[in-house]
Formats: C-alpha cells, sequence, structure tokens
C-alpha cells in the first residue's frame, strides 16, 4: 500500500474512495458482499466443500445453505479474511460423527480474520472447533454439540489457542469432556451472551491475558466458570474481568475422567458444585455476577500448589499463587448439601472435609454449609518465608454471613495442625 | 485551462486502470515482468518424466536421486520410496540445523506403497514438496495411483483406501489408508506459518543406506547435488531407530520422538499449544513430558495424570495415545490408522528403564 501511494500519491483522494467502494471493505466484515469470493454451498455438496476450504483464496465467504451436511473432518490453513455462514444455529447442521483421522472436527490454522456464524457443529471425535494460531476471530450464533455428556466427548467444544483478538458471542456450548467454550494461551478474548450446559467447565479462560467475560449462563455443568493458568505454557494468563454472568446450578459429575487412575490435572481439578474456580492466575475480577447453586463452592481461589504444582515451575510463563483476585458485589447462593458426585471427586472430598472441619472446630456454627468462598490459604509466604496476613492482594467485598474460608490446605493432610479460618478480616477490600 | 483538464482526466484514468488492477489482482508483485513464472502442479504424475520405463517401477532418470532417512516416519508400515529433483546446475547447502537449504524449483518425491498378502507391492500415493521460485515457498501437492497402477492423479482432498497389507512380521493386516488432503500435509510440514520439508535434515541423511552401500551425504557431494558439507566427524547423526547394535535405547527412543513427533511437537509447529516439545535436542524434562501433566488431551489422556511416569510406561500418556487408533486419543493424529508395535514397544522400554522417582 505504501509504495502504491508513494508512487501515485495525487491519486489517493480516489484511492481511498476506490478502497471503500471496490476493495475489501473494513466497515461490514460479515456481510458476504464485502468479500472478493464469494461462495454458496446446500446439503450435498459436501466435497465442493472440501475443496473449496482446501483451496481457499484471501478474502473468501462461504454460506452453507440451510440443511444437514455429514463431514469427516474440515480444515483452513493459512488465509485472510474467511468467512464461514450458515442460515441459522437451528438450520445449518454441521455433523461431523464420521470423524476419522486427527484431533478436531473442523479446524483453523493460522488465519487472520476467521468468523463462523449461524451453524450447528456437532458430534465429533476430538474437538469440535480449533482454531490454532490466528488473530482477529469472530465465534457468533454458533451451537456447538455433543449429544452425550461422556469422556469420548471431545475436549472442547469452542477452542480457540494461541489467537489474539477473540469474540465469541451468542454461542451455546454442550456435552464436552472438558471446557465447552475455552479461550487458551491467547491475548484479548471476549465471551458475551453465550449459554454452556452439560459439559465439564462451561468456560474456561487459561493461559490467557486481557479476557472479559459478561452476560453469559453457564450451568448444569461439573464447574460454571474457570480461570486457570498452567505451567510449562508459552504464556501467562491475568487481566480478566468476569462480570454480569449468570452461573448456576453446575453440580455435575465430572466426567473428565476416564480411567480408574484418576484425572488430576487441569479441568480434571474441577469439583463437581463449583461455580467459579480461579487456579494460579493473577489480576483476576469478579463482579456482580449471580452465582447461585453451585453446591460445593460458589467460588473458589487456589494455588498451583494446591493440585501438586512444585516452586521449580516457576518461570516467566508460569506463577502458581493466584494475586491481585477482587472479588465484590456478586450474589452468592448455595444449597443445603454437597451434590452427590462430589463425594466421588477428589478436590470434592476436601471440599466436604472443610466444611465437616468447620463445624467442628465451631459448635455455633450449627452445621453451616461450606463458606461461599473458598481459600486454599497457600500464599507467596511459602516462597518468602514470611507470614504476612494477606500477601497476595486477595480483596473481597461481599456481604452476608458464612462467605469466607481460609481453608489452610498447607496442613490439610496433617489432622493436628490443620486450621481452616473464616475469619476473613485481613480480605476485605481497603 | 482545457490542458489542464486533459492532463487531470489523463492522471484520473491512469490511477483508475492502477487502482483496478490492484484491487482485482492479487498482489500487485505479482504481475512485474521481471518475476518468474509461478510453479504450476501438473495433472499426472507421469507429466513430470521423473522415471523411465514403466512408471509404477518408479525407476529414476538421470537427476533424480533417491535416497533414505536413518529414521523415518511411521506411516500405516508403507514403503516410501523418496526422490530429490534440483534444477540444472544447482546445488543444495549444507545445514547443520534443520532441513538443507534446498534451491528454488527443488522437486521432493515420496511414493506410499504396501506389501499385499500376494507379496506384490501396490502403489497407493506420491507426495510431491516443490520450492516455488516465485516466492521461494514450499507447495504440497499429492497424487492418488489409479487401479491399474499406470499413472497416479493429481488430488487434493485426500482418501480413505481399504488396503490389506503385510506388516514387518509378514502378518496380513487390514486398515482404511488415510491419504491426506492437501492441509493436513500443511499441518506437518509448517514450522513458523512457512512450510519446509521435514525428513531431508543433514543428519537424518547421515548414514549409509543399504541401497547405495556407503554414506549418502559424501555421495551426495561427489554427485555435485551438495555443497558445503564440513568434515563428516563434526556433523551430527540422528540415531537409527531399530539400530540396536550402535545406539542405546534412549537414543534410539529420542531419535523415534523426534521423527514421529517433532514436527508438530516443537515450538514452531502446530501442537506449540501442548507444551511437550519432543526434539532429539530437547533436555528439560518436564518439555519433554517427565511428570507433566497435559493440557488440552482432554479424554485423549485415557484419565492418566503424566505424559511419562518415568518406570511405569502402563501409566504414560505417550504410549498409552501411540498404542490407540481412536481419532481424539491416536498420536501422531494424521498418517497413521494401525498401531506402530515395534514403535509402541521401543517407547515403553525407554519410559520402563527410567529410574522411577519418588
Amino acid at each position: 500500500m505504501n509504495r502504491i501511494i508513494k508512487n501515485n500519491w495525487y491519486c489517493f483522494p480516489i484511492l481511498v474512495f476506490a478502497a471503500f467502494v471496490s476493495c475489501n471493505s473494513d466497515a461490514d466484515k460479515e456481510q458476504q458482499q464485502a468479500y472478493v469470493h464469494q461462495l454458496v454451498f446446500a446439503p450435498g455438496d459436501e466435497a465442493k466443500v472440501l475443496e473449496a476450504l482446501l483451496t481457499i483464496k484471501d478474502s473468501t465467504s462461504i454460506l452453507l445453505k440451510a440443511g444437514s451436511y455429514t463431514f469427516d473432518n474440515l480444515s483452513i490453513v493459512k488465509a485472510k479474511q474467511v468467512l464461514l455462514k450458515g442460515e441459522g444455529k437451528d438450520r445449518t447442521i454441521l455433523d461431523f460423527s464420521a470423524q476419522s483421522q486427527g484431533g478436531e472436527g473442523l479446524r483453523i490454522t493460522d488465519v487472520a480474520g476467521f468468523t463462523i456464524s449461524d451453524m450447528t457443529i456437532r458430534d465429533s471425535k476430538g474437538d469440535l472447533l480449533k482454531i490454532n494460531k490466528s488473530r482477529d476471530i469472530v465465534v457468533r450464533e454458533l451451537n456447538a454439540i455433543w449429544k452425550t455428556s461422556d469422556s469420548t466427548s471431545g475436549g472442547y467444544a469452542i477452542y480457540p489457542v494461541l489467537c489474539k483478538n477473540v469474540l465469541v458471542e451468542n454461542c451455546y456450548a454442550e456435552g464436552a469432556s472438558d471446557a465447552g467454550i475455552y479461550i487458551g494461551q491467547s491475548d484479548s478474548a471476549v465471551v458475551r451472551q453465550c449459554k454452556a450446559a452439560k459439559n465439564v467447565a462451561g468456560c474456561e479462560i487459561e493461559n490467557t491475558t486481557h479476557a472479559a467475560v459478561y452476560n453469559n449462563e453457564f450451568y448444569d455443568n461439573t464447574a460454571g466458570f474457570l480461570v486457570f493458568d498452567l505451567p510449562g505454557l508459552s504464556q501467562r494468563g491475568g487481566h480478566v474481568k468476569a462480570y454480569d454472568n449468570y452461573l448456576h446450578d453446575n453440580n455435575r459429575i465430572n466426567f473428565a475422567k476416564a480411567g480408574s487412575f484418576g484425572t488430576s490435572w487441569g479441568v480434571g481439578n474441577a469439583a463437581p458444585g463449583s461455580g467459579v474456580i480461579i487456579l494460579a492466575t493473577s489480576n483476576v475480577e469478579l463482579y456482580r455476577n449471580r452465582i447461585i447453586n453451585n453446591n460445593s463452592s460458589a467460588i473458589t481461589i487456589a494455588s498451583g500448589f494446591a493440585v501438586g504444582e512444585t516452586p521449580d515451575k516457576i518461570n516467566d510463563q508460569y506463577f502458581p499463587v493466584a494475586q491481585n483476585i477482587k472479588i465484590y458485589e456478586n450474589t452468592l447462593e448455595m444449597g443445603p448439601a454437597f451434590p452427590g458426585p462430589a463425594a466421588l471427586h477428589h478436590i470434592g472430598k476436601l471440599l466436604i472435609g472443610i466444611e465437616q472441619q468447620l463445624n467442628q472446630q465451631d459448635p455455633n456454627r450449627k452445621n453451616k454449609r461450606i463458606p461461599l468462598i473458598m481459600y486454599d490459604g497457600i500464599s507467596t509466604n511459602v516462597l518468602t518465608k514470611k507470614t504476612e496476613a494477606n500477601p497476595d492482594s486477595i480483596c473481597i467485598r461481599q456481604t452476608g454471613d458464612n462467605v469466607f474460608v481460609n481453608a489452610d490446605f498447607l496442613n490439610i493432610e496433617k489432622p493436628a495442625a490443620w486450621k481452616p479460618s473464616t475469619d476473613m478480616r485481613a480480605f476485605v477490600c481497603q | 485551462m482545457r490542458k489542464y483538464f486533459v492532463i487531470t482526466a489523463g492522471i484520473l484514468a491512469a490511477c483508475g486502470m492502477v487502482l483496478f488492477q490492484q484491487c482485482k489482482g492479487k498482489p500487485a508483485k505479482k504481475n512485474g515482468p521481471a518475476q518468474q513464472a509461478g510453479f504450476e502442479f501438473k495433472a499426472r504424475l507421469s507429466d513430470y518424466g521423473f522415471f523411465k520405463g514403466e512408471l509404477r517401477a518408479l525407476d529414476p532418470l538421470p537427476g533424480v536421486a533417491r535416497y533414505e532417512l536413518h529414521t523415518p516416519l511411521f506411516t500405516d508400515y508403507s514403503l516410501k520410496d523418496r526422490f530429490i529433483v534440483l534444477p540444472r546446475d544447482s546445488t543444495v547447502h549444507y545445514q547443520a540445523h534443520g532441513p538443507l537449504d534446498f534451491p528454488d524449483s527443488t522437486i521432493i518425491i515420496k511414493n506410499f506403497a504396501y506389501t499385499s498378502e500376494q507379496h506384490q507391492k501396490v502403489l497407493i500415493e506420491t507426495r510431491l514438496l516443490v520450492k516455488d521460485p516465485a516466492d521461494h515457498e514450499w507447495k504440497v501437492m499429492n497424487y492418488l495411483w489409479n487401479k491399474e497402477q499406470t499413472d497416479a492423479v493429481k488430488h487434493i482432498t485426500g482418501a480413505r483406501v481399504p488396503i490389506r497389507f503385510l506388516d514387518e512380521e509378514q502378518k496380513p493386516v487390514s486398515t482404511v489408508y488415510q491419504v491426506p488432503n492437501t492441509n493436513d500435509c500443511k499441518r506437518c510440514h509448517t514450522q513458523d506459518g512457512a512450510l519446509m520439508p521435514i525428513g531431508p535434515k543433514a543428519r537424518n541423511l547421515n548414514f549409509s543406506p543399504a541401497f547405495l552401500g556407503h554414506n549418502q551425504l559424501t555421495d551426495w557431494v561427489n554427485r555435485g547435488i551438495l555443497a558445503g558439507l564440513p568434515d563428516l566427524k563434526t556433523v551430527d547423526q540422528l540415531p537409527g531407530w531399530d539400530d540396536a547394535q550402535h545406539y542405546t535405547l534412549e537414543q534410539r527412543a529420542r531419535a523415534y520422538l523426534d521423527m514421529n513427533c517433532a514436527h508438530c511437537h516443537t515450538r514452531t509447529g502446530d501442537a506449540y499449544n501442548t507444551g511437550l516439545f519432543l526434539e532429539y535436542e530437547q533436555t528439560d524434562p518436564h518439555a519433554l513430558g517427565i511428570l507433566k501433566s497435559p493440557v488440552s488431551a482432554g479424554g485423549g489422556a485415557g484419565g492418566l495424570n503424566y505424559d511419562i511416569v518415568p518406570g511405569d510406561a502402563g501409566h504414560s500418556i505417550l504410549a498409552y495415545r501411540m498404542n490407540s487408533t481412536e481419532p481424539g486419543t491416536a498420536m501422531p493424529e494424521l498418517a497413521r490408522t494401525v498401531i506402530h508395535k515395534e514403535g509402541v514397544k521401543l517407547i515403553m522400554e525407554w519410559i520402563n528403564a527410567m529410574p522411577a522417582k519418588k
């Protein structure tokens, strides 16, 4: 572009105009007309769709007319400005149950400017939609569904990873044996007006920076919403805000566990009955959410140490202690008892134990539920050898009774020393 | 006044032409006369004239050089024939790390076949990697052999070919062989966004294949194919994965993982997000999977906790996934529909030989 302007500076005004009317317009990318190549397919054209994606040119829109399509798998590699659009969430259906190879149904790699909208994708063997190493991604009006919620159902339903600028909106994810909506190792992501149900995790933000999650409803999962950092990956996460979400009735059994040996990593650590879990991620704000009837823990704040990580994993891409966590103005409620599946889960058992221990320590509690916010209490004191009351700036401003417990995870396996505490004075926002 | 009007109108028209071309065409630089014409894949394998006599014999003409790799990728026990074709009067330049430096218009040919129950060699597909002189980037294409075995035809969409072949132990095995589509090709061959050859690295060519009887790199130098080769003693060698006489278990296992996994499981590869990096040079135990929890394996991890549990292959996800053919679990994800028994055995022995950690 620079060269054009330099050599033809005298026609700059016309250039601007021409760019506006005839070149790829920035103004309304979602409209098919904005793309240079416009393709339309109908059910029965599956082979043509596959070929079109394999030979895709920059600036291409693909409209899949209403109806059912069956695919083994589909992929788009290395392109700019691609729109894949159906005629409605419930009208254009892509069925990947015939998947015979690979890790996902629909795979997008190295695309700058990708929008997928207005369709249902379903029943792949691996992940449903994986978007890898791409930027300027919009996932809109998309259902991503497995018909059965069990450990054979993919990992993730909607899965952008190593991406920049991601918007997921008005989507629905169901049946994922990991997270329904998952943003991993990405920068600048928004998840809004989405729903997720019957997954292990409704939505997960992992090792991702600058994420905003709002106006969503995550319900009937094992856990509603996770903000996790794991070690050994490309970047730390953080600067994550979640607000105005409705996270309720997430009490489902953790079906990520596929063997008898147990799964103590990633989403396998989510106890049935969890509303929000913040694990090892710093700079997280939770506010104005309604977090209701997640009956093991409304909000959990845990360090990587609580799930077996060790200090040698610390580097520029990982810090196991969650710091600068702000929790305020949420509506928090829990039901009268733990969900049945909690007793079958390794973290669920710990939560049950915390409730029992608190009630044993203090008969005046009159057998109340475990407090709404569970903090594992493993702070940077373990690294600095100090004894500060709140060295990691955990800040909570929530009204009501039975709000908080520092669960003293460091001593949880030493019955004589273990003293979970409901004293939250040091953790109240100043 | 009138004169100015004419000039202005002329300029406007010229601008219009420029803009028209630049909007309509692809990048303007491609239209320049100085640019070399881009490479166009031909319709049939026979159109290239790589081979003499009957095509299916894959008998190379002069200028088409057969080569082998010390440790290859496993692809359903297929028989592989590899060739390299250089443009006239050009040479490959030695690189100590990564693929050799190939000149523009290099064509790398890889043919896949199997041994039928009748002990016939049946050709399935031929893959080409071409370094396009127009943009110096590698391009991929696939050719699918016809039933008559007379020619192979350009084929981009992949295919599922039912076959019944003899494995290493001469036992018949039935499977549906997966011919990759061109995006599948790109998946393994892309490093940092650019397509690259995987096999022809100096260290993996640095041995004496049976068909030659002497060192392959030296042979390439003698034939004028390769320039810049330093003293062979200083050139790395990737161990042969199945050569227990000359290499340790550790060396063989690491060479196997390098060639079968590390094109994706490396920082510049498709599996960057996993944090599992299996290059031969890798020394970080966590990156190699030792007591490393997976990130996004989901049910593919089989309910196991770590990629590698030292001393316990039975509880190591790495071995579990190699030992599966189920999509979503099987690793590598592509190019394999049956289990490589010998490969799984090697990796399990390697893991079991690691001292267990308390």
